[in-house]
């Protein structure tokens, strides 16, 4: 049952550039969230820094706004201590994949349960327009005195050999499409990335929505594609990567949006620890209690004697 | 090595005798020269070292060459024979200047290059008893009896040296059978061999030298004896205090209390899980420590645990957890630095950095261990603080006391509490000002409680949202500050330093494992004439300045003595900077290398008797 958005909306005012991006981004987490009814209380934004980073401040629900770069471990920490709440991950493209790009790579190899939306601008907004990790080499947005001499990351393409079992692509400025993406990432137990492209109204005056006007098309409309991992056989895996990998290489006049790549198959590293650790499922250690009701711990002198038997002798004087 | 002083350990701790075994190794994995160096008693639990030392075993010449000063005269050397014609000049894997050193010392006694001119000047020169043992006749005959290829029977070299040794300490038998039963649990034909081989050299041992160095009747008041090295003992620590997340990156020496932890994950007793402890390796320590502050965020007890560069590493997210009041323990393991220094050797020289690592101001606390039995209760103590006090919370210790195996008596459950402070796991539904400034520790419901809250690293309102606005910002950067004045006023002092003795003619004053090596020079030091105090430093902030200040104005300037292993005398920086006392005397070592009870007495007695003002200790291979 869906509920009114209302109940997803802050009463903090946005200080985002008038036309940002970002908006839209936010609206349609929103919508997503409404229309998946999902409770404010047991949802954490977690976010890095810069402008997209504010994120969790307009949204009602919990918020981490935290360190550049750092956003995944902090949500890795809350969705492993507590895998019950519903994490997500919001960040720019300097935030996720410049300054914490390990951090990307290392949550794609665990398949966590999390949802990165990634804001991505080609520049660092936030610090007056210097090139980001996704702005191609010799391009120059204005702020640039220079061309760019780096060559971009492609966050689909990196998500899919990373490990990250939903890979998609939306556009900020189509807020319902975003809307139907971000639910079903979501939706999707393991690590998912929304890769947003986002015109930076201010600084990137190469990325502009009329640049993105005409040259963006639905994959879900392509005739014959599907991009869900159905039987989870090595020939398919293999072939549906090819497929996604061949749609994140295409830029220029055909720019593709949609769903590239769903691998349902892959155990989540919480279903990991389960395995190994059965108790884990039953009960998060976040929720475990540790003391009684006198605060002596749960640990008593027996209890110490029997875990760590292996560690005590037993006195034997002759 | 290790085997060998783990079976004699156990054999020891099964009858009652207290050890100590530091570990000093290489940064690296096999070839170089690594020792155990132990001490035992009967009468109680040893916390030092010291030299010269009264038998040696050793498996190879390299330890012959390097360990000749170390024993001392009329002691006991085991050695195998069939290196006696090895050179000092042929041993690849001694360090260069470890050898230019050796030679010249050589020359100076008169010890030619080959093992058996070493084995013959103590034996000659210093009266050094001597066992010399053919390892490869002794080893062909295992060989032989279970049919073994020669790799596998080398395998066996370190029994000889602790049956030997156990022989000449008079251990009987069943001692060390238990000994090795422990060491090798579950492997029935490996505890069979060495059985049959330390019993047989056992009694070779006896047979021929009686046994001389035969221990004293245990008297130490225990029924049990825990073995196990510090690292092992903060993974305890934090097993009663409640841990249930722990992140690390792999780096020495912390990450042996990690895979501790890893081995406890599940904490089962009788079959039935009490509870469970997430052990997560990160791929960076800035992982390690966000991930930690993240499983706080949500409820879970959490720590991290790592080492100098580690550390380095976490700086920025230590100011997070300070500005966001997050609950969150690192345990900080010191090697030597700075950059990679020494990676296996001890130090000292992060209080400072520890004190003030991160930008801006906020409240921490930072507590130090000294021995087995302070690192347990501070590991507990530690989490209580974080979540009581709603700050990140340093947990100092270092190379020496984590690598070092003791024999622990069981800990007193009486004074263990947990402690959640405002810990909220079930709150009202709804926004909540997570950082109500109505009281400077505000209720903490936690991610999933019900309750909706905001956090931010950048300074913010009573629910979490960035505001710049400069009241706020005084009310905020009040609000956390207050809290270390709360804890400086209820945590008691007796848990942040404590005065041992109470003699006026000298106060050592130090902290972590200088402790034990301090306690024992006030002993010795009685003996000859010096009668002197040592004050113990546990907790660097908020820092005892009222008890501190109280003890220093009992001496004269002169005679107070900053004991550290660092080249700055941190904590006598930090003393002056809260008590305006100025420490003007030091004993300081900085080689990697514990302090030993020996020198320390030497350098005391130098400072106060012979008027020196600073003594850099640099004893031990």
């Amino acid at each position: 049952m869906a509920s009114s958005l209302a109940r997803y909306k802050t009463d903090v005012w946005s200080d985002w550039c008038p036309g940002c991006g970002d908006f839209g981004i936010v609206a349609a987490m929103q919508k997503a969230f409404a229309e998946l009814d999902l409770d404010p209380a047991q949802t954490v934004i977690v976010s890095g820094i810069g402008c997209s980073s504010k994120t969790p401040h307009f949204i009602n629900a919990n918020g981490v706004h935290t360190l550049h770069g750092r956003a995944i471990p902090f949500a890795t920490g809350i969705k492993l201590a507590n895998p019950s709440l519903t994490v997500i991950v919001n960040g720019g493209d300097g935030d996720l994949l410049g300054i914490g790009a390990g951090h990307f790579v290392a949550v794609g190899r665990r398949n966590i349960d999390i949802t990165v939306i990634l804001h991505n601008n080609q520049v660092y907004g936030l610090t007056k327009g210097q090139a980001s990790p996704t702005l191609r080499r010799w391009e120059q947005v204005k702020s640039l005195p220079r061309p760019n001499i780096q060559d971009a990351v492609n966050p689909i393409a990196l998500a899919i050999a990373s490990g990250f079992t939903f890979v998609a692509r939306g556009y900020a400025l189509w807020v319902d499409h975003l809307k139907e993406i971000i639910k079903a990432a979501i939706k999707h137990r393991g690590t998912a990335l929304v890769d947003v492209l986002q015109p930076c109204v201010t600084y990137n005056n190469l990325y502009t929505a009329d640049f993105y006007k005409g040259r963006l098309y639905k994959l879900e409309e392509e005739p014959g594609w599907d991009p869900v991992v159905h039987e989870n056989s090595i020939e398919e895996v293999e072939e549906k990567i090819a497929r996604a990998w061949d749609k994140a290489l295409e830029w220029g006049n055909r720019i593709p949006v949609g769903v590239f790549y769903v691998n349902p198959h892959v155990e989540t590293f919480e279903d990991r620890i389960a395995k190994l650790n059965p108790l884990y499922s039953e009960s998060p250690v976040a929720r475990q209690p540790i003391a009684g009701e006198d605060g002596r711990p749960l640990v008593g002198v027996e209890e110490f004697k029997k875990i760590f038997g292996k560690y005590i002798v037993e006195v034997e004087r002759k | 090595m290790e085997t060998s002083g783990q079976i004699l350990t156990s054999a020891l701790a099964r009858r009652g005798y207290g050890v100590v075994s530091d570990r000093e190794y290489y940064s690296n994995i096999v070839g170089r020269h690594s020792y155990v160096h132990m001490r035992v008693s009967a009468r109680r639990i040893p916390l030092s070292l010291t030299y010269p030392v009264q038998l040696a075993g050793f498996l190879d010449a390299e330890s012959v060459f390097t360990h000749v000063f170390d024993i001392g005269d009329g002691g006991w050397l085991i050695y195998d024979t069939g290196v006696s014609r090895t050179r000092i000049t042929r041993i690849p894997s001694m360090e260069p200047q470890v050898r230019d050193r050796l030679l010249s010392a050589y020359r100076e006694a008169g010890i030619g290059e080959t093992v058996s001119d070493v084995v013959s000047y103590l034996e000659k020169e210093r009266s050094v008893n001597i066992i010399g043992i053919d390892f490869k006749q002794v080893l062909d005959g295992l060989r032989k009896r279970y049919n073994l290829t020669l790799g596998q029977a080398q395998r066996f070299r370190s029994t000889i040296i602790f049956a030997a040794m156990a022989g000449l300490l008079g251990l009987d038998p069943d001692s060390v059978d238990y000994g090795i039963e422990r060491r090798f649990a579950g492997r029935a034909k490996i505890v069979e061999m060495n059985k049959f081989l330390s019993s047989m050299i056992i009694e070779d041992v006896r047979r021929e030298y009686g046994s001389p160095l035969k221990l004293s009747t245990p008297t130490i008041d225990a029924r049990e004896l825990i073995i196990a090295t510090g690292n092992d003992i903060v993974g305890m620590g934090k097993v009663v205090g409640g841990l249930r997340f722990q992140s690390y990156y792999p780096i020495t020496p912390a990450a042996d209390e990690s895979t501790f932890l890893e081995a406890h994950e599940s904490l089962s007793v009788d079959g039935e899980a009490l509870g469970n402890i997430l052990v997560f390796q990160t791929e960076d320590e800035i992982a390690a420590i966000a991930s930690a502050i993240g499983a706080g965020l949500a409820g879970a007890r959490s720590a991290t645990a790592t080492s100098g560069p580690g550390f380095s590493l976490m700086v920025e997210a230590l100011g997070w957890a300070g500005m966001n009041e997050a609950p969150v323990v690192i345990t900080y393991y010191q090697r030597g630095g700075p950059s990679t220094g020494q990676p296996t050797r001890g130090s000292q020289s992060d209080l400072l950095f520890t004190l003030y690592a991160s930008h801006g101001e906020f409240p921490r606390i930072v507590l130090a261990s000294g021995d087995p039995e302070e690192a347990f209760y501070d590991a507990i103590n530690a989490m209580n603080y974080a979540e009581r006090y709603q700050l990140p919370v340093i947990h100092l210790l270092d190379k020496f006391l984590a690598n070092s195996t003791f024999t622990v008596p069981l800990p007193s459950w009486d004074r263990i509490r947990i402690d959640r402070g405002k810990t909220l796991l079930e709150a009202p539904r709804g926004v909540f000002k997570r950082f109500d400034k109505s009281e400077p520790i505000s209720p903490r419901p936690v991610l999933g409680s019900g309750a909706i809250t905001w956090h931010a690293g950048d300074e913010h309102d009573e629910y979490g949202h960035i505001t710049e606005d400069p009241v706020n910002r005084i009310e905020m950067y009040e609000k956390r500050m207050k809290k270390l004045e709360i804890a400086d006023s209820e945590i008691p002092v007796e848990e942040r330093a404590r005065l041992y003795g109470g003699g006026k003619d000298f106060l050592l004053v130090g902290w972590g494992f200088v402790k034990g090596a301090a306690l024992e020079a006030l002993e010795v030091l009685r003996d000859r004439g010096l009668e002197g105090a040592y004050l113990h430093l546990r907790m660097f902030t908020p820092f005892p300045t009222r008890f501190v200040g109280e003890v220093l104005k009992g001496y004269d300037a002169g005679r107070v003595i900053a004991v550290e292993h660092n080249i700055m005398a941190q904590a006598a920086r930090v003393v002056a900077q809260n008590t305006g006392f100025l420490v003007t005397r030091y004993i300081l070592k900085y080689t990697g290398r514990p302090i030993y009870t020996m020198e320390l007495v030497d350098a005391v007695e130098r400072i106060i008797e012979g008027g020196v003002e600073k003594v850099v200790l640099r004893y031990g291979e």
